[in-house]
This record gives structure tokens, C-alpha cells and sequence, in this order.
């Protein structure tokens, strides 16, 4: 028999509001940038609610949102790097966070720089597992990709940062 | 090995961080709230209600009614799936109470009971939306058959196809599939199960026998001469089949505003 019940899904607002914080600082760090951040912020939400009705595991909605704020961080980061190459003017539209707005002096300045250098699915990776604390099944489902890929992919990034640190 | 210490740091929100993220978060809830009025989807009032027609989901717009759907042996949230492409569905028993009592009135022969408008806004395709549009004309104790209402729209020989838009109305009752017969006096299938059309049926005054066949003491109205005649008239006989309803009986015939047959003489 089927269920008589209705089991509505959570309103689109009560639905994301765990989780807006987090994805503020996800795509803060993504982009490095506050005004970015914000407008990326604003269109991951937009198309959040736009594609909610065809969420149908809603269980899964944290890592649909860092799938959706994902690839915006990287379409954003393309149309940057066009921007630059057209403009002749590197960092003019995407710089890398500073110290003050990660709050930390010249060592944590250093070690910004080679995240930002790490490919973008390793850094993406390690920022979802270190700065928001996604489980590697939830980095998988956001970044389209297996667990292991998930769990190499941080790993090889802490890996990198390690040899590069060491460097310094 | 070196220490990564700051990566902790780099990738951990210390207090200065979190005024940030405080204020852009604040910022950005106001601007998305401005977005979303552009975009956003009506509500739909949505609950379940008990009928004798049994459990009912029903979901009711700003415009009308959109959907009713049986729940025979069905999971409400995949019924609810597709009303969530268009509206925001809101729980609210109040709409489905009011319309479920709508439809116990419609089953003990009021015939103005049904007084929501019927939105077909979940209608998705163009021939369903001319059918059911065309349907709505089909009025309380008068039927109408599978290739008649197919040749009333202009497609002859789809009885077939208009089956299955009958079957995949959203609004079933409000826009009365249960109207729609066989051309062979058989009532044919229901979404709802045979039984529900029967029992719908025999609330508009056909005498549904248990061989669910439609009694024979029916008449037959004409949409365009305005006039009811006996099955066997030859004047009926004639007459252009697209606008031919079937009623259950001559008053049924007189209150749609048609007058009998001169030749036949039904009453």
C-alpha cells in the first residue's frame, strides 16, 4: 500500500540555512575574494532553488550544494583567467586571499599561496575536507568523482603542500 | 618532517574570518532573498483528505485546483514530484478538507458542488490541453465517448491516445474523465480504479449495471442542433458523431439547455 503520509520536502530556505555558512566560506575561499564570494554565495543559491524540485535524495543536499558552488567556483575561475589574459592585467579580477582577510601573519600568507597553486580539484578537495569538514563520500558526490579519487585527491594535496613547505 | 601548522590556519575561520563571513553572510541572505522574488514558484496548498472515493491527494493553487491524485497503493511524495517542477508545495489540510467535501457533495448529486476552477497549469503537452479543455464542456450527467472526444478536437482514429491523456489527467473529477466511455456501451478504464468511475457514474444518474455497461435507456444530445433524441432516432443516426454526448437520462439533457427530438420524441 502506498504511504498516506506526505513527507513534504523542507522548504528551499529552512532546507539550505545549515548550511549557508559553511558554503560562505567555501566559495570565500574558492575565490578569494569578499565581493566574489558574495555574488558566487548568491548564484549558488539562486540555482539551488531553481534545481530543488529535481533534488530527489534529499538527504543528500550538502554535498548537491558544494557540487553546485563547485562548479561555479570554476566557471568563475575560467571566465577570470579569460578576463586576464584579455585585459593584460593578472590579479586585476582574481587575487589570492590576503593576511588580513584570512587573519594570520606571513607564514599563513605563504602557505595561501600554495593552496591557491594546487590544481583545482585538490584544492578543492582539501578545502571541502579541511575547512568544512565534508566526509570524502560527501567530496565525492560535490566533485563528481569516487570516494578513493576524493580521498587521493586530498591526500595528494596535503602531500604537495608538505614538499612545498618544506621548500620554503 | 616540516610542520603545516598554518594550513590549519589558512583553512580554519579564527575570529577575524568569522566577522567577515558574518557580515558577507548577512549581505548575501538579503541579496539572495532579492533574487529569488524574481524566481521564485506560487505555493500550492497540498494535503490529503479521505473521500469515498478513497484517500485523495490534492493540491490547490492560486489559480484553481491543480492536482487530485488517487492514492491507490501510491507514494504521496512521487505524486507530489511533479507539482514541485511548478509550485512550492505548502502542507495545508484546510484545502484538501474543503475540497474533499466538494466531492462528497458532487457524489450525492449536487451538481454545482464542484466550485474550484480547474488550473491545468501541471498539463504538460498541447493535445492533452485541447482534450481536457474540450472535456470541461462535456457537462454533469452527460458522457461522451474515447473517439468522439478524439474526432472533437480534430484528431479522428485516436481514441487510443485520448485514453491515455484521460489517464494521465491531473485533475481527475474536477475535469471529469470519468465522463469519457467506449464507444460500445462499455464505461472503460479509470485512473482511479474501475469502481471510483462507476461509483462517479451513478452520482451523475447512469444506472451503471455490474457488468459495468452503461444502461440503455441513455439519449443522445447534439452540441450543435441543440437537440436530444432516442439512440435509435434516424435523425441521431445522422448526426455528426464529434458532437454527440451521451445523457443519462432526458432531464440530464433538458438542464444542459437541449430540447427533445420532434421526430423520436424521448419524453
Amino acid at each position: 500500500m502506498g504511504n498516506r503520509s506526505l513527507r513534504l520536502p523542507a522548504p528551499f530556505e529552512e532546507a539550505i540555512r545549515p548550511y549557508e555558512r559553511e558554503l560562505m566560506r567555501f566559495v570565500l575561499r574558492m575565490s578569494g575574494n569578499r565581493d566574489d564570494a558574495l555574488e558566487l554565495f548568491q548564484e549558488t543559491c539562486l540555482r539551488a532553488y531553481q534545481a530543488y524540485p529535481r533534488l530527489t535524495c534529499v538527504d543528500a543536499i550538502r554535498a548537491w550544494l558544494y557540487r553546485i558552488a563547485t562548479n561555479l567556483c570554476r566557471n568563475h575561475a575560467r571566465d577570470a583567467r579569460r578576463r586576464t589574459r584579455v585585459i593584460a592585467d593578472a590579479g586585476a579580477n582574481h587575487r589570492e586571499p590576503t593576511a588580513d582577510e584570512i587573519g594570520a601573519g606571513q607564514d599563513v600568507e605563504a602557505m595561501a599561496k600554495l593552496i591557491a597553486a594546487l590544481p583545482h580539484k585538490q584544492r578543492e578537495a582539501l578545502t571541502m575536507r579541511k575547512l568544512v569538514g565534508l566526509n570524502y563520500r560527501e567530496i565525492g558526490a560535490a566533485l563528481g568523482c569516487s570516494v578513493e579519487s576524493a580521498r587521493a585527491n586530498v591526500s595528494l594535496a596535503i602531500k604537495k603542500l608538505r614538499a612545498d613547505w618544506s621548500k620554503l | 618532517m616540516s610542520s603545516l601548522r598554518p594550513i590549519d590556519r589558512v583553512l580554519s575561520e579564527d575570529s577575524a574570518s568569522s566577522a567577515v563571513i558574518d557580515e558577507l553572510l548577512r549581505q548575501g541572505r538579503k541579496g539572495v532573498a532579492a533574487r529569488l522574488c524574481h524566481v521564485r514558484r506560487p505555493d500550492a496548498a497540498v494535503g490529503i483528505t479521505r473521500s469515498p472515493l478513497g484517500p485523495l491527494l490534492v493540491a490547490v493553487g492560486p489559480a484553481g485546483i491543480l492536482m487530485i491524485s488517487y492514492l491507490r497503493g501510491r507514494d504521496a511524495a512521487d505524486e507530489v514530484a511533479a507539482l514541485r517542477l511548478k509550485f512550492d508545495p505548502v502542507e495545508d489540510r484546510r484545502a484538501a478538507e474543503e475540497v474533499g467535501d466538494q466531492i462528497r457533495r458532487f457524489l450525492a448529486g449536487d451538481r454545482e458542488a464542484l466550485s474550484y476552477r480547474a488550473d491545468l497549469t501541471l498539463v504538460a503537452g498541447k493535445f492533452q490541453r485541447r482534450l481536457l479543455d474540450r472535456l470541461r464542456q462535456v457537462p454533469f450527467g452527460a458522457v461522451v465517448t474515447y473517439r468522439a472526444l478524439g474526432d472533437a478536437i480534430g484528431a479522428p482514429d485516436s481514441q487510443r491516445a485520448v485514453g491515455n491523456a484521460m489517464g494521465a489527467n491531473p485533475i481527475p473529477i474536477y475535469v471529469p474523465c470519468h465522463r469519457v466511455v467506449r464507444s460500445d456501451g462499455m464505461i472503460g478504464h479509470y485512473a482511479g480504479g474501475t469502481q471510483v468511475k462507476v461509483k462517479l457514474l451513478r452520482a451523475e444518474g447512469f444506472a451503471v449495471d455490474n457488468n459495468r455497461r452503461l444502461p440503455q435507456q441513455v439519449v443522445w444530445g447534439h452540441l450543435g442542433t441543440r437537440i436530444f433524441c432516442r439512440p435509435h432516432c434516424a435523425a441521431a443516426r445522422r448526426a455528426d458523431t464529434a458532437r454527440l454526448l451521451i445523457f443519462a437520462d432526458p432531464q440530464s439533457a433538458r438542464h444542459a439547455g437541449m430540447r427533445p427530438c420532434k421526430l423520436c420524441r424521448p419524453c
